[in-house]
């Protein structure tokens, strides 16, 4: 019993080496509550391998997510080579039957020299978990207590995995149900939010159902408002063209009764009988095809009214295209008074046109210059007579300014003027002046100038109307030199005349002294002397000598005095003085003279040789005027009185033929006459000097024969 | 033999009285008249030799009296006297076959020279 009591020592250390790993086996589960089958596996393979004296441990699980971290193997620390779970699992599988019929079962050479004894521990009821392969080199392995181990852990593991495959499960299951839970909640968040946007969709849509009801009832209203109120006639017709509406202003625009003309066809009510078969045509063309030539256009129509009235109006129609057959709307104007209107100002057009014809003709045919200028005074326009004037065309006068054409020594004052206008310190203006023609030639202007107030269309701008006056200036002139040559041939003239004259007075005296000198002289050398007679001849040469001094004297009087322009005499005195020269030709030609000279004639202040030729000029006349008259007295009175005016008048009236009425007009002008040889400028030079006296020569009829010529020369008092 | 009658015809009595005297001393009968138509009232014609006449006279001129005279186809001579000198006049005057005119103031030879010529010799 000694071997027995020894071995049963070893065999009691071997148990309760055995009890103690199956106590530190049984601790093992506490760490692995919760946890991970591989973790729970590795910590059983980890525990085995220390515990027993193995070579390996190798552990497949079956139902695990990963088939790759199904197999767990844990090798010695003797081996050599340390092969990994799946090579090792490779390795069994080729090597031994998956279900391990033959247990222990002994190979050779597996990874490591020598036998080794595979010891397979199922792990589940049915294997259903896995199988744990536990190899070792030993020769007395699987002892009994091994076994057990192996046992207890393989039970022991699959316990706990069951109890970790119902964990995963449950928290799978928990997962899934939290992930369905989400996605329920997800779906029914999504079905919430769909619902709420139906909700919302179905509230806006009665909002807007509530909307649309309100604004078609409010769109009725306004349809009605605006039918009833619409300044447009408002007509409507079904498809079959009869009146459906008829507004007010339509009753008021054609007469009709609106419940008169609901459902009567529209052709027989609004339009006039020549049209309606085109209306019909035209209507019946669009029911059938569509195609229209009024629809959607305003037209010019003409539209029948009750009374039978055709009146123009302008229609729009519209095509109201609803579920059933169309219907039209159509709103019409009355258009007379437009119609009128346009006429009106039509009317108005031409006349205005007319109008603006006219005063173009008047600017283009004028026959003064005229020029437009801006307010800068470039020409904006000119008339043909202003571009003749100057020699530019209308385009070169658009290029010019008005300084541009003004001679140098006119430009300031012109300036100046312009300036005043456009300051408003003048209305116009009148300047004479010289423009330089295109050809470099000048022409004298007169122009008027004048700005012209603008409107809203036109701007203020100058207006010049320019006369040529060069030809009036050398007309002038050229009067002035008549004048004076008039004056000058009148001068020598009446002083031939009066030469004839005075050598006439002369003559006669000398004549007589040389006859009667002559005649003393023969008397004296006959034999015997004729004293008597010499005497008297001789007395008688005295005489006429005396007569030709007398004649001198009147001369020297006429003649004599310096002559001095304008100097104060008297009236009377010059006539007296002209009258005794003319004595001798009043005898001649049988004229008695009468002088009535005034007491209170003022002194005058004028040249008095010229007076004094007026003074013979209208007794010459006279004289003319009477020389075929021999049926009366030849009178010829010479009157001064004082003038009503405080001037001196003379005045001449003979009894001659008097003034012929047609040419009474032309009596003083130059060169008329009705004398054979005069030189007609007797009455002309007359009035020249009396005009230059600031006096006044005219001629009027006597009550009796002949004429009257006066002049009346202002006071000096009063000059 | 008689004395040849010259007439002397002026408006101016100055003439009128001196002239008449010179005539005289020449050894003409003179007769005077102070208007042409006094002397054709006169019936002096026919016996005038030489009528000295003056053309500015009131009514009938000297120019007139010339005329009247040709018209009756008397061929006394005429020797005209005139105050106004106008070369026209004596143009027109020798035309209308005046013997000579003698313009005033003139010399007595000239006178005597234009009575020569009126009568051919003295």
């Amino acid at each position: 019993m000694a071997a027995q009591s020894e071995g049963s020592a070893e065999e009691i250390k071997g148990l309760r080496r055995c009890i103690n790993d199956l106590v530190s086996m049984l601790a093992l589960p506490a760490a692995w509550m919760g946890g991970e089958p591989l973790r729970i596996m590795g910590n059983l393979l980890d525990a085995l391998l220390s515990m027993l004296s193995l070579d390996f441990l190798y552990v497949r699980l079956k139902n695990t997510a990963d088939a790759a971290t199904g197999e767990m193997v844990r090798i010695s620390p003797t081996w050599a080579v340390k092969p990994g779970p799946q090579e090792m699992g490779e390795r069994l599988r080729t090597s031994v039957d998956d279900d391990f019929q033959e247990s222990p079962l002994l190979l050779s050479n597996f990874f490591v020299e020598g036998d080794i004894t595979l010891v397979p521990l199922r792990l589940g009821l049915h294997d259903d978990l896995g199988i744990i392969i536990a190899g070792s080199r030993r020769s007395d392995f699987p002892q009994q207590t091994e076994r057990l181990l192996l046992n207890v852990a393989a039970n022991e593991a699959a316990v706990w995995l069951r109890e970790a495959s119902l964990l995963s499960e449950e928290r799978r299951v928990s997962s899934e149900l939290d992930r369905r839970v989400a996605q329920r909640t997800a779906d029914l968040a999504a079905i919430n939010d769909e619902l709420q946007r139906e909700i919302a969709e179905r509230k806006s849509a009665e909002e807007k159902f509530l909307r649309e009801e309100t604004e078609l009832k409010r769109s009725q209203a306004h349809k009605a408002a605006i039918l009833d109120s619409s300044l447009d006639c408002i007509v409507a017709m079904d498809h079959q063209g009869c009146i459906t509406e008829f507004n007010p202003a339509a009753e008021r625009v054609f007469g009709y009764k609106r419940e008169n003309v609901l459902g009567k066809p529209l052709a027989h009510v609004l339009i006039p009988p020549s049209l309606r078969q085109q209306h019909h045509l035209g209507f019946a063309h669009h029911l059938a095809t569509g195609e229209s030539r009024v629809l959607g256009k305003r037209l010019e129509m003409t539209a029948l009214c009750a009374d039978g009235r055709e009146i123009p109006v302008e229609i729009a129609i519209a095509r109201i295209q609803q579920d059933g057959p169309p219907s039209f709307t159509g709103y019409l104007r009355d258009i007379t008074a437009r119609k009128q209107n346009e006429d009106a100002l039509l009317e108005a057009h031409t006349r205005l046109a007319q109008s603006e014809e006219r005063w173009r003709s008047v600017f283009e045919s004028s026959a003064i210059g005229v020029a437009l200028a801006d307010l800068e005074g470039r020409f904006i326009a000119t008339n043909p007579v202003f571009q003749k004037m100057l020699g530019y065309t209308e385009q070169e006068f658009e290029q010019l300014h008005f300084l541009d054409i003004t001679v140098e020594e006119d430009r300031d004052l012109n300036s100046a003027l312009v300036a005043d206008l456009l300051d408003g310190k003048r209305r116009e203006f009148e300047i004479e002046k010289q423009y330089r023609r295109k050809n470099g030639s000048l022409v004298s202007v007169r122009n008027s100038v004048s700005v012209v107030s603008g409107s809203d269309r036109v701007p203020r701008f100058l207006l010049a109307l320019s006369e040529d006056v060069t030809r009036r200036h050398l007309a002038e002139a050229a009067l002035d030199k008549a004048r004076s040559e008039l004056a000058h041939v009148a001068r020598v003239t009446a002083l031939s005349a009066l030469t004839a004259s005075i050598a006439h007075e002369v003559n006669q005296p000398l004549s007589g002294i040389v006859t009667n000198a002559s005649t003393c002289l023969r008397m004296l050398d006959a034999d015997p002397p004729n004293v008597e007679g010499a005497r008297e001849t001789a007395r008688r040469t005295i005489r006429d000598g005396n007569r030709a001094s007398d004649v001198i004297t009147r001369l020297r009087a006429l003649f004599g005095k310096k002559s001095t322009p304008f100097e104060l005499f008297d009236l009377n005195e010059a006539a007296q003085e002209v009258i005794a020269l003319s004595v001798s030709e009043l005898q001649r030609n049988r004229v008695t003279l009468q002088s009535n000279l005034a007491t209170d004639l003022p002194s005058v202040l004028g040249d008095r040789i010229q007076v004094q030729q007026v003074i013979l000029n209208l007794i010459r006349n006279g004289l003319d005027a009477m020389s075929t008259v021999e049926d009366r007295q030849r009178e010829l009175l010479v009157m001064t009185e004082r003038d009503e005016g405080g001037g001196a008048r003379l005045s001449v009236t003979d009894s001659g033929v008097g003034i012929d009425p047609q040419i009474e007009e032309k009596l003083f002008e130059p060169f008329h006459t009705t004398k054979g040889d005069g030189m007609g400028i007797g009455l002309s030079v007359s009035r020249s000097i009396m005009e230059s006296h600031q006096g006044r020569l005219w001629a009027a009829r006597n009550e009796g024969p002949g004429a009257t010529f006066s002049f009346v020369l202002p006071s000096s008092t009063n000059t | 033999m008689d004395k040849l009658v010259v007439v002397v015809v002026d408006d101016d009595e100055s003439v009128r009285e001196s002239l008449p005297d010179l005539l005289k001393e020449f050894g003409f009968a003179v007769l005077t008249f102070s208007s042409a138509e006094e002397f054709l009232a006169s019936g002096s014609t026919a016996r005038t030799s030489c009528l000295v006449l003056d053309i500015a006279m009131p009514g009938m001129n000297g120019l007139d009296l010339q005329k009247e005279l040709k018209g009756r186809g008397d061929k006394i001579p005429i020797i005209f006297i005139t105050g106004k000198r106008d070369e026209s006049i004596r143009k027109r005057v020798l035309e209308q076959g005046a013997v000579d005119i003698l313009f005033k103031p003139f010399s007595d030879t000239a006178l005597r020279q234009a009575l020569h010529k009126a009568m051919g010799s003295d």
